[in-house]
């Protein structure tokens, strides 16, 4: 019957029980949004590192990979080295570079990748060929730069590389073949990206790029553990940095302490406004059925069956608000990902507001607690007042 | 023979009514037999009501003692007094006091469902009693919808649903008309033949009339 009176008691205020639904409603998808928020960049960053199955970056001493324009020299050397330490299964450079597609009489400036198309962790072909590993005339092009150049595969575009600004001439060009279009996995939205075999971007960057790149990626063997590796080669190589998937988070998560802060703060006052919302309505509530629940306990309904009821009322108002909220709540965190995602600079694939269901089970958890808990004091003033008192002071 | 339903000795009840100490109970001392019906009458604020809380459980005295079937109350925690009034005691109160968001019935079936009675059992029970209070069609309109006599029948059915050994009434009739007041008094007539202990307080005359004694209060004291 608890359920049932519950419910009846919420529709008898129809206006006031709608007006604190939306409210919760709202106060849900702020905590919803704040939820995702404050883990949800992470995990999407993580699985961007973590999906092309590259487990290690080496980068420059005190960097971390594209952070600076540092790069590593002796790569030729430092990859060998790599190849031969036990759990490493394969080692891919990648050297970032500027350079610029002449187009008529403009240079059009592009992000040149340089890569070993056989252990490469950065794109991924959507049409036409990859690379091969010797191959001194190709290149791979993003939808973004293809565009603007207006390139198709087996069309030829003159690269310039180690530009002299005096002369705006290049020193350094190669006429290469679009071999295939590709997406470019950590580009912005829009970035004009090409990817050339690593001798050739070398080659484009000049005397600086001999022999260098900005960073490696390590494939580990099927057994090897990242944590171990990492520690290993940190103590063998110490001229550089050795990054796992989750140092680069953790220090991606230093880098955005201030959105979880601040999702931490929206999260708790969405809170706190739950509680005060369903709170006051239930005080509400019971202060004016106050004379009737002390005759319910007058002719004997026990003071559990009272705090049941108020209780339920609470999570009702709660289930009810929680459920639309979480509708809500999953619009608004698509509306603010479009909003977020295009700041410039921001990998395209990543994500603000990722799902996880443990995470949205927490929320839903300390939801529900919350709007019971906010029954708590209506009830226990529903079951404290004085019977006597509270039916003579509610006499005509 | 005859059994003490209810026994009061020397029964006070003191209020702090801001610096002023009330005197609500003074020294009352009664015993009221199983079967019997008594009306408690006296002016507004002589403590009619007080007593009937004193009584009943509800409030407990500032001294003296109070013994219900035997039972002596100051002795009971706030779970056995909460037991002691859904099975033994039933209550009427002048404003009826129904669960507006419930229907007649549901109203009925309170007391039981509180006392773990399986839902079809509570039904049939409500619904005999609804009938037996005269309000047998009304049983699935919900208490605002039920005029003011009607919703004291389904107060009285309430309280009578658990079989108490004793009605305790504040007033069941002082927010009626006298027509339907004279309802509510054949209906406590039926429930005295029928052998139910009967404690009424009241102004209306009527009722004192119908009662086998009546107990006079004034300022607190019995007076007659």
């Amino acid at each position: 019957m608890t359920w049932h009176w519950a419910w009846r008691d919420l529709l008898r205020h129809r206006g006031r029980t709608a007006l604190s639904l939306l409210g919760v409603t709202i106060a849900t998808a702020l905590l919803l949004d704040m939820v995702l928020l404050s883990g949800g960049i992470e995990r999407s960053f993580e699985r961007l590192l973590a999906g092309k199955g590259f487990e290690l970056r080496v980068s420059p001493q005190g960097t971390l990979p594209f952070d600076t324009d540092a790069t590593l020299d002796h790569v030729d050397a430092l990859i060998s080295a790599l190849r031969a330490e036990p759990g490493v299964a394969n080692v891919g450079p990648v050297l970032g570079a500027s350079a610029f597609a002449r187009r008529r009489e403009t240079l059009v400036p592009l992000i040149v990748y340089g890569i070993d198309p056989d252990v490469q962790g950065i794109y991924q072909i959507e049409s036409g060929t990859d690379l091969r590993r010797s191959d001194m005339a190709g290149v791979l092009v993003g939808a973004p730069s293809a565009r603007r150049l207006a390139l198709a595969v087996g069309d030829t575009v003159r690269l310039t590389g180690d530009l002299d600004p005096q002369i705006a001439t290049g020193l350094r060009d190669r006429v290469v073949t679009v071999r295939g279009i590709a997406d470019f996995v950590y580009d912005a939205a829009d970035q004009p990206s090409i990817a050339v075999t690593l001798p050739l971007a070398q080659f484009l960057v000049g005397p600086r790029g001999a022999d260098r790149a900005s960073f490696l990626m390590i494939k580990l063997a099927g057994n090897a553990r990242p944590d171990v590796t990492a520690a290993r080669l940190r103590a063998t190589m110490p001229g550089v940095t050795i990054s796992s998937i989750a140092d680069m988070v953790a220090q991606f998560r230093l880098r955005l302490s201030y959105f979880r802060q601040m999702s931490i703060i929206l999260g708790t006052i969405a809170l706190i406004v739950t509680v005060m919302l369903v709170g006051t309505l239930l005080a509400v509530a019971v202060n004016e059925r106050i004379a009737d629940i002390a005759a319910l306990r007058a002719i004997g309904i026990g003071r559990q069956t009272i705090v049941r009821q108020v209780l339920a009322e609470g999570f009702l108002l709660t289930i009810g608000g929680g459920t639309a909220g979480v509708f809500l709540g999953v619009a608004t965190a698509r509306w603010l990902d479009a909003i977020l995602t295009s700041f410039p600079g921001l990998p395209a694939a990543i994500s603000f507001f990722v799902p996880d269901s443990r995470h949205l089970a927490l929320a839903a958890a300390i939801l529900l607690s919350a709007g019971v808990a906010a029954g708590i004091w209506p009830a226990w003033h529903a079951v404290t007042a004085p019977i006597a008192e509270t039916l003579r002071s509610e006499a005509p | 023979m005859t059994y003490a339903a209810i026994v009061a000795e020397h029964v006070e009840k003191r209020y702090q009514l801001e610096e002023q100490v009330v005197r609500a109970v003074q020294d009352v001392s009664l015993r009221i037999d199983a079967g019997e019906y008594v009306a408690v009458v006296g002016p507004s604020g002589c403590g009619k009501s007080t007593l009937l809380s004193l009584l009943g459980g509800l409030d407990s005295p500032t001294a003296g003692r109070v013994f219900v079937l035997g039972q002596a109350l100051d002795v009971l925690g706030d779970r056995e007094l909460t037991r002691l009034r859904l099975e033994r005691i039933g209550f009427v109160f002048q404003r009826f006091h129904l669960l507006p968001v419930l229907t007649a019935l549901e109203n009925v079936e309170l007391p039981m469902a509180e006392r773990g009675v399986g839902k079809s059992d509570r039904r049939t029970r409500a619904q005999e009693l609804l009938e037996y209070v005269g309000l047998p069609g009304r049983a699935n309109h919900r208490a605002t919808q039920l005029s003011g006599g009607e919703m004291q029948r389904v107060a009285i059915a309430r309280a009578l649903v658990n079989q108490p050994a004793i009605l305790l009434a504040d007033e069941p009739t002082g927010e009626l008309d006298a027509a339907t007041g004279a309802g509510i008094l054949a209906l406590f007539r039926r429930l005295h033949a029928d052998g139910l202990t009967l404690v009424v307080v009241t102004h209306d005359s009527r009722l004192a009339d119908d009662a086998g004694r009546v107990i006079g209060l004034l300022d607190g004291r019995i007076v007659s």
